[in-house]
């Protein structure tokens, strides 16, 4: 393995690192508007976050697991589709999340 | 079943039960808004080959299921051995071989004691650590090349079994619709090379068990084998078994070189299972398949009995083969009258359709 090889690995490791970190950050932005999946996919994906369902179903389990998102099964356009928003719960955390993240980015501002 | 539904079925097959249903629910509506998205932008239905694409993106089933799964369990002696996508299956499957080996194993050593046999303990335990080896060893290691297959091939898999594919999903998938829905197996365009792989290493075992149990009647008759041994029927139609997998090896040797002959594996199918009907037949006119040893008449009454037992498995055993076997011959006909002609060839059946995979 070349040394541009493991570099480039080593980035691609730790791109998605930082990537997976802000998607839950996105995911509960996103939610502040109701949605079902698909769309929400493609709100993502238009908003330059473009996250794989394999990812993304599973993450919006956990944090509906977590009390951060409810979802309610719907039907629309003859077919059923599940809703998902953000819980009461869910808001003050996005609230404390995106104030923690501005904090960072300033931080990382200030030093670059 | 449509695409769509194939691959969702595939990953259910992975996925925790009590989540299920929900989860195929939401992941195939995902799906079919995917679908519909495409089609309004190209303003026309897609082919399927175009669906096939889009399932593609979506990954290997097997592996979007481990996904949702909390449990990221798996084997590993240093290095992994096998990951989170098959440790399910690993663990399924193994519980069912070492499930149905114990229960073997158990309904022996209950036969021989109600007969009032000594079993040592030693006995019991040592059968069962053997057995336990075995297993455990066997399907490691297959469940190892596979797990190691999946690694270094993540996307080799298809829900329509064409020629090159890794069949992991596949196989699992088929074996269930092929053997329920026989219209699957009509649709098949050739033989897996992996199926034809497996039947000629599974049949080659057997017939080295075969030779090795006239030799070893312990192989089939555990330690009943000191009291115990095989009725002359079972030397009379010892023949006709190795023939028959003989036949069978050959025929998976034939498809080995030629996938698309599918005609000819099911011809060759219908023979076979007719051969073994009246193999089966003959064996349950015969009455009796295990008799006394020697050794057996010190207790006449007790080994009269666990005879009548062993007998009386044995018989229930061969009717169940014959029905199987009478309801799989009812449905290799039906697939070889189904199957076109065009679709494959055999070299018994003719030529003229080789050119048409």
């Amino acid at each position: 393995m070349t040394p541009g090889t493991n570099n480039h690995e080593l980035f691609e490791n730790l791109r998605l690192e930082l990537r997976r970190g802000s998607l839950v950050l996105a995911v509960l932005t996103a939610l502040r508007k109701e949605q079902y999946g698909y769309t929400l996919r493609k709100t993502l994906g238009e908003g330059g976050m473009a996250i794989d369902e394999g990812t993304l179903y599973p993450l919006l389990r956990r944090l509906e697991s977590q009390g951060l998102l409810v979802s309610e099964w719907r039907e629309e356009e003859k077919r059923n589709k599940r809703f998902y928003r953000l819980s009461a719960e869910g808001k003050v955390i996005l609230k404390q999340l995106l104030t923690e993240w501005q904090s960072i980015n300033a931080s990382l501002d200030g030093m670059l | 079943m449509d695409l769509v539904d194939r691959y969702v079925k595939a990953v259910a097959k992975a996925l925790p039960e009590n989540q299920r249903e929900d989860i195929l629910s939401e992941l195939s509506e995902d799906i079919r808004s995917e679908i519909e998205d495409r089609q309004r932008e190209l303003g026309r239905a897609l082919t399927e080959a175009e669906q096939e694409a889009l399932l593609k993106q979506r990954g290997n089933p097997l592996v979007l299921a481990a996904r949702y799964r909390q449990d990221h369990r798996s084997v590993a002696f240093g290095r992994q051995i096998i990951g989170p996508v098959l440790y399910p299956f690993y663990v399924r499957v193994l519980s069912f071989n070492l499930g149905l080996t114990f229960l073997v194993i158990t309904i022996i050593f209950t036969a021989l004691a109600v007969s009032g046999q000594k079993i040592g303990i030693g006995d019991i335990f040592s059968t069962s650590l053997l057995q336990l080896f075995i297993q455990l060893s066997v399907v490691t290691l297959i469940f190892s090349i596979v797990e190691k297959h999946l690694v270094k091939h993540p996307d080799r898999w298809n829900l329509n079994g064409r020629r090159g594919s890794f069949r992991l999903d596949l196989d699992i998938q088929r074996d269930v619709q092929r053997d329920i829905l026989f219209r699957m197996e009509c649709n098949t365009r050739e033989v897996s090379r992996f199926e034809s792989v497996s039947i000629i290493i599974a049949s080659a075992v057997a017939l080295a068990w075969m030779t090795e149990v006239q030799r070893y009647p312990f192989l089939i008759l555990g330690p009943a084998a000191a009291f115990l041994k095989l009725a002359p029927i079972w030397y009379q139609v010892y023949f006709p078994i190795v023939l028959l997998t003989v036949a069978e090896i050959v025929r998976a040797i034939i498809n080995l070189a030629r996938p698309d002959w599918v005609r000819f594996r099911t011809l060759v199918r219908v023979i076979v299972q007719a051969a073994v009907l009246a193999v089966v037949y003959f064996l349950i006119k015969a009455g009796s398949w295990v008799t006394a040893a020697g050794s057996m008449t010190e207790n006449a009454g007790n080994s009269t009995r666990t005879l009548e037992i062993i007998n009386q498995w044995f018989l229930y055993g061969l009717v169940s083969t014959a029905i199987f076997s009478g309801a799989m011959l009812v449905l290799r006909i039906t697939q070889l009258i189904r199957q076109p002609r065009g679709q494959s060839e055999s070299p018994g059946v003719g030529t003229a359709a080789k050119e048409g995979n």
